[in-house]
Formats: C-alpha cells, structure tokens, sequence
C-alpha cells in the first residue's frame, strides 16, 4: 500500500491543465507565457537562449554572496573593526540591485528563442518575445533579429485575458495556441514577403 | 487497485505547490534566490544601520519597566553609538553587562572623566529605587565606554511588543518565519 503512494506521487505535472486566479494579473500572465513558451518551443522547436536569464540569476547570486560575506566576516571580526567591511558590501549590494533594476526592465521578455539555420552556414536568427498584461489585456509581441542581415521586425497582438480561459479560470489550451500560431505565421509571412 | 491510486492521488494533491511543480531548474532557482535577495536586503539594511549608527544594536526594544514614565515595556530605542559624542550625565544610554547577553536602558547618574576622555560612569533605571550597583557584575562599581551599545535618540512606543511575544513563544516566531519562508518559495513574484 505505501509502495502504491510512493510510486502515485509525481512531482513534476506537465499534463495537469494549468488552473489560476483569474483576477490575479501576475499569475495571468506568467501562465500565458509559460504556455507560450510550451507551444513555441514544442511545435516549433526552437532552442531557447538563456543568455539573459542567466545574466539575471548571476548578478542576483552575486548580491547574495556580497551579504553572505558581510555576514560572515562581522562574525569572525566583531563591530567595530568590521566597519570598513561592512561599508564596502552595504554599497554594493544596491549597486548590485540596481543593475538587476536595469535588466529587469526588460522583464517582460519571457523567452529568446533561436532558430538555427538548417544548412548550418549562416548565424542563427533570434526572435524576443515580450508580454504585458494590463487591466484584461494580454499583448504579446514579437521582435525578430535576422542573424545575417540584423534587420529587426516586430508584430504584435492584443487579446483580452477571457478568451483564453474559462470562468473557473482553467487555462484552455486550444485557444491560446491558436493565438499564438496566428502571431507566429503573421511574422513568418512578412519575412516572405521582404 | 486503480481507484486506491486515485484515491491516494487525491489524498496526497497539494494544490499549492502546482506552480513549483512546473517550473524548470532555472525557474526553482530564481525562487530560491528570491527569497536570498529578501534576506539579503533585510541583512544589508541592518548593517547599514549599524555602519551609520556606529553602534552594533541600532535598534532595541525595552524589555522591562524600569524606565517609567519615559520608557515602558515594547517600546522600540533608536540607538546612536558616534565616538564624538560624549557621554553625559541625564543622558540614557544602553549598555551591556560584562558576561550577560540582553543589554539594559538606564539613565546615567554619575561620571568620572580622564583628561585623556576615558570615562567611568554610573546608571540607574528611573523607576528603580536604587542605582545599578547591584546588576553589575561581582566588584564591578562603574561602567566603561567600551560597555556602552548606544544612546538612546528616538523612540517608537508599542512596536516592540510583537518581539517581546516572539521571544517568549518562540514556536510562535518559528511558525511565523516558515509560513513567511514558505509563501515567498511557492509563490512567483
């Protein structure tokens, strides 16, 4: 019986439709970027580029050490002689903040995708996709950089949030990929058409 | 043996934890760093204060009566511990006792004063009835600067209560920080 439980609990649940407050702006947000980010990389395959989002988790690392390490050394050197110590990390540690204040605004990228070149020859090409939520809104938009000739496009679309999910506030997939899809073919079309 | 399955499924769904359970490596990690930053930033405000103030307790809470009418028990001292600041009689000041931990707040009723500006000095709590000779430690008779945490510059009445009921529930307090703990974790900004 207790084998049974064992084995029955999953941690992760990749299957389990996404279920939110829907008056909470940030969680409608972040679970439409997630699924975005789903229907991109999965029936597109792009690679996605972590480039930005581990420039942000190693500036906040850093900021953390610097405390880690004021903590520690007025540990071993009680008060008075740690002052100069202390100063040092007291002032950085904002400046540290203030940097992730700078990247942070672009946060609402949520994902970099890649798009190698299947020849393997040129640079890859890279697309930005940005997502705002305001009042019941939802916009994402696109910003596409051509690796070779660094031209960049941008498209955009605007929903309302009560498309997407239903009154208990289940994410309904179907929808949202289409959404997504329509965005994505819109892009790929103009880049035809230049 | 299906529906034990489904039954223990049930049993065991923490709803809650649905948004942990989807994140990636990067997203887990960016929680636990969130949650290192708001500790972080508590921490470096702290030291902050300290490096400002000069004194290694910026801010105390007054634990006992022995203040009234001036200061009652919870309310919470902003300390100042600056080197040229000399310490004068009237004055209130927190000091600790050689070998005791929680540090005191009385007013300072006598000094001797060197040329060279060493002081030693005696307190007494202004409902107390008798100076504290008797709290200092065996054959001590004066305080010195180097006992002293800080004077006392401006005061918040109330507030210390929620650390007086911390100290003496400390389950309270542990309850407290891991439900805090916990929130920030799971929750995504």
């Amino acid at each position: 019986m207790l084998l049974t439980i064992v084995i029955c609990f999953q941690w992760r649940i990749d299957e389990k439709p996404v279920k939110i407050d829907k008056w909470d702006g940030a969680a409608v947000k972040n679970s439409l970027d997630d699924a975005a980010k789903k229907v991109l990389l999965e029936k597109y395959g792009y690679a996605e580029n972590f480039n930005l989002v581990d420039g942000r988790l190693l500036i906040c690392t850093i900021s953390c050490l610097f405390a880690i390490v004021a903590l520690i050394w007025d540990f071993l050197h009680p008060f008075p002689e740690s002052k100069p110590v202390l100063a040092i990390c007291v002032i950085s540690y904002p400046f540290m903040g203030n940097t992730m204040l700078l990247l942070f605004l672009s946060n609402n990228i949520f994902l970099v995708s890649v798009q190698k070149d299947p020849a393997g020859m040129d640079p890859d090409h890279t697309c930005q996709w940005l997502s705002n939520v305001f009042f019941l809104f939802y916009t994402l938009r696109v910003s596409f950089t051509d690796g070779k000739s660094k031209h960049s496009r941008e498209q955009e679309i605007t929903k309302s949030v009560g498309a997407f999910f239903d009154e208990n506030g289940t994410l309904v997939m179907d929808q949202f990929e289409k959404c997504v899809s329509k965005l994505h073919d819109t892009l790929a079309t103009e880049k035809k058409t230049k | 043996m299906s529906f034990q399955k489904t039954l223990t499924r049930r049993m065991l769904s923490l709803d809650f934890l649905d948004d942990v359970r989807r994140m990636n490596k990067r997203q887990l990690y960016y929680q636990v760093l969130n949650f290192g930053m708001i500790v972080s930033s508590a921490l470096m405000i702290w030291k902050g204060l300290m490096v400002v103030t000069g004194s290694e307790s910026p801010i105390v809470v007054v634990l006992s009566g022995s203040m009234e009418p001036a200061f009652h028990r919870g309310d919470l001292l902003f300390l100042t511990n600056r080197v040229e600041d000399p310490i004068r009689v009237g004055e209130i000041v927190v000091f600790r006792i050689e070998g005791r931990e929680i540090p005191i707040v009385h007013r300072v009723l006598k000094i001797h004063e060197k040329e060279n500006g060493d002081i030693k000095f005696l307190t007494k709590g202004d409902n107390n009835a008798v100076d504290d000779r008797g709290l200092y430690k065996q054959g001590q008779h004066w305080l010195e600067k180097k006992d002293v945490v800080g004077r006392a510059r401006g005061f918040v009445p109330y507030i210390g209560i929620v650390t007086i009921l911390m100290n003496d529930y400390p389950k309270f307090k542990y309850a407290v920080l891991f439900l805090l703990g916990l929130f920030v974790l799971v929750h995504r900004e």
